[in-house]
């Protein structure tokens, strides 16, 4: 145990010293931080600019809220055309009967004003209308652009984790095997306490990338505001994220590992690799998929089948609710896959870094007694 | 004690040679405690399989490794230090740092790993390059650092494979020294080398290994004895003729007569020679580690 943290140390000490751990983790968050507030500024209200020329203004901010309307007035016809032709002005209400634009206008303004400008007169000849009742009887989705959001952004960070992190335990893996120090080090510890601590290690790089961009996402979104269209149950989502991250770091990692301890060379991890890159390709697809229909059949089913369960399961759980017998069924069997791989992993592993040279094959190690 | 004995290892066959490679064919010395073995042989013969072996990092198809008198186990190892023949360091790492990482996986407590990883560098001469990372070291200082890795827990027992290869003059005797040390505190030392006067001056006892098997082993006079002494006799003026007879060569070296004998009566010798002329050298030859290799070997 002790060898496993002590190996674990040494994989955290040094990479956080490289400077390519702490660009990498300022870009992470500079650019989570950016994502935070970039709803804010594409989803700006609406604001136009309405003129008058001898006519009353019309109650438009009481019938869209949402929007913002400045009024200016203008003395004649003449001088609110040219302001319409700068663009100055959206719409000039002209003797309360006529609209002048520019060629066109927006239609939420054009049916704006036609709704207004109508139930205006009614009132003014005693009749009036009582608002319509509004009532959702569906699911609650004021969220959900928000959710699909935070989905599409989870994914992206997801896959690039464990990807890399994945990535990193492969080199780690073939520059001790390559180097032969291995032959020290295995002299001294057993080959799952390296193999543990190696894991172990850049997983809590993982983590502490993750945590900064968890940090920075929520704490950017409570400064620009985006926080307010959270879905109720966000810390439920974070902690899902964290575990589904450890889960599915550690059956990538594991099997990266036994992969790259059959090959010498750092060369060669690209092509040793290469499956497990695909696999990790894979889940980010249906993931990414998974986002635009959370609910769909697809989605719902591979949210269960490990290891993609790992990336889609959290964005499943982002962007729409997830009974919690369905991510406990999940769970339970990711967990199965991870010890499974371990124990895979362990053997190969242990079968084969002390074997350098050429690239030893996988069946060989399998065989061997 | 450590015991090495009956070794044997084949290496599976490369696509090209049907039955494999035998490196080990029965293998087998034993070393002392406060012993100093040099382990010498040819390209190939089988040392550094034998010390893989010995370290774990190979298992062996048969044959045995006792450490006192019990069968040698990874508890044990733990106690060893190792300096593989392919070096291996974290390059990017600090050369002290490294030094004391290796110590803690040993066993020792982070406040031991440093004060022995400072006291080593020292002793190595490497003292400023402490926080130098091991890639920017020239190639000896790396040595001296994979040898500090091997040395910083103060193991039981020490397997070093060609350790003095690549070190300078200086560094040699550095290093020389500082085994000496481990040996007189009872340490057992088994190191192989291709350097064999330096064999022949550190060294309690030789194994001499060719195909995997051990040909010659003992201290150095040992096998020397083995050898048989071959006398020299340097006579200035002598008579022609007058060794006639003696089991020898006869050379002649401007007016001196240079006689090479093995065997035969030496007093005898000594009294035909002062007979004959002015005896100038009369004494018996010492085999250097070096003949004594090259006749075991052939
Ligand atoms: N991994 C391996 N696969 C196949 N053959 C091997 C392997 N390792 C060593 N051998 C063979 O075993 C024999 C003994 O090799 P070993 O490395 O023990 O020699 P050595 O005495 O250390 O030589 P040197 O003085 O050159 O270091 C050699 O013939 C070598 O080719
Ligand atoms: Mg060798």
């Amino acid at each position: 145990m002790n060898g496993m943290m002590l190996v674990a140390r040494r994989e955290i000490g040094t990479q956080i010293r490289t400077r390519a751990f702490k660009i990498g983790l300022l870009i992470t968050a500079v650019l989570v931080g950016a994502l935070a507030f970039a709803p804010k500024l594409l989803d700006r209200p609406d604001t136009y600019t309405v003129g008058t020329v001898n006519s009353q203004q019309l109650p438009l901010a009481q019938a869209a809220p949402d929007a913002k309307f400045e009024w200016r007035s203008f003395p004649d016809e003449a001088k609110a055309k040219e302001a319409v032709l700068a663009g100055d002005v959206d719409a000039v209400l002209v003797d309360g009967v006529k609209v002048i634009t520019d060629g066109e206008i927006e239609s939420e303004l054009g049916v704006l004003m036609q709704s207004t400008n109508r139930e205006v007169k009614l009132g003014a000849a005693g009749v009036s209308i009582p608002p319509l009742q509004m009532e959702s009887v569906g699911a609650d989705t004021r969220y959900e652009a928000a959710r699909t959001g935070i989905a599409v952004v989870l994914v992206l960070v997801l896959f690039m984790l464990i990807i890399g992190q994945t990535m990193m335990v492969a080199m780690g893996v073939v520059e001790e095997k390559g180097s032969r120090i291995v032959e020290i080090l295995l002299s001294s510890i057993r080959p799952w306490q390296l193999l543990g601590g190696k894991i172990i290690g850049l997983g809590v790089l993982g983590l502490i990338n993750l945590g900064t961009i968890l940090v920075v996402g929520l704490g950017a979104s409570m400064a620009s505001g985006f926080a307010a269209e959270f879905p109720p149950g966000m810390a439920g989502i974070v902690a899902g994220v964290l575990i589904w991250f450890m889960l599915g770091y550690a059956f990538f990692a594991t099997l990266a590992a036994a992969l790259a301890s059959l090959v010498s060379r750092q060369e060669e991890v690209g092509n040793v690799m290469s499956p497990l890159t695909m696999l990790i390709m894979a889940a980010y697809f249906v993931a990414f998929y998974a986002t635009s229909d959370p609910t769909g059949t697809v989605a719902t089913i591979v949210s269960f089948v490990p290891p993609f369960s790992s990336m889609v399961m959290p964005v499943r759980m982002a962007a729409t609710e997830v009974p919690l017998w369905e991510v406990a069924a999940s769970g339970a069997l990711m967990i199965l896959a991870v010890l499974a791989t371990l124990s895979f992993g362990a053997k190969v592993y242990e079968r084969a870094v002390l074997r350098t040279g050429a690239r030893v094959k996988l069946g060989e190690v399998l065989r061997a007694k | 004690m450590l015991e090495i004995s009956e070794l044997r290892k084949r290496f599976a066959a490369a696509p090209g040679s049907p039955e494999g490679k035998l490196a080990l064919d029965g293998i087998g010395f034993a070393v002392r405690p406060g012993e100093m073995f040099g382990f010498v042989g040819a390209n190939g013969a089988g040392k550094t399989t034998t010390m893989r072996i010995v370290m774990g990092v190979l298992k062996a198809d048969a044959g045995s490794v006792n450490w006192q008198g019990k069968p040698l186990g990874y508890a044990e190892r733990q106690r060893f230090g190792y300096m593989p023949e392919e070096r291996g360091l974290y390059q990017k790492m600090r050369a002290g740092e490294q030094i004391e990482y290796f110590g803690q996986l040993h066993g020792l407590s982070a406040a031991a790993a440093k004060k022995a990883t400072d006291e080593l560098l020292e002793r190595l001469g490497l003292t400023e390059r402490r926080n130098d990372s091991v890639e920017s070291l020239s190639l000896g200082n790396q040595q001296r650092v994979q040898l500090a890795v091997a040395l910083v827990h103060e193991p039981e027992v020490l397997i070093l494979d060609e350790p003095f290869s690549g070190l300078d003059p200086i560094a040699v005797e550095a290093l020389a020294t500082a085994l000496q040390e481990r040996c007189r505190g009872g340490v057992p030392v088994i190191f192989s080398s291709h350097q064999l006067e330096l064999v022949e001056r550190l060294c309690d006892s030789v194994g001499i290994v060719s195909a995997g098997r051990m040909v010659a082993s003992g201290t150095v006079g040992d096998l020397r004895a083995a050898e048989g002494r071959t006398l020299r006799v340097v006579v200035r003026g002598a008579t022609p003729g007058w060794a006639d007879g003696l089991p020898g060569e006869l050379s002649l070296a401007g007016d001196r007569q240079v006689l090479l004998v093995t065997g035969g009566d030496d007093q005898e010798i000594l009294r035909r020679a002062i007979k004959a002329g002015h005896v100038e050298h009369f004494g018996v030859e010492q085999p250097s580690l070096t003949e004594i290799f090259k006749e075991a070997v052939a």
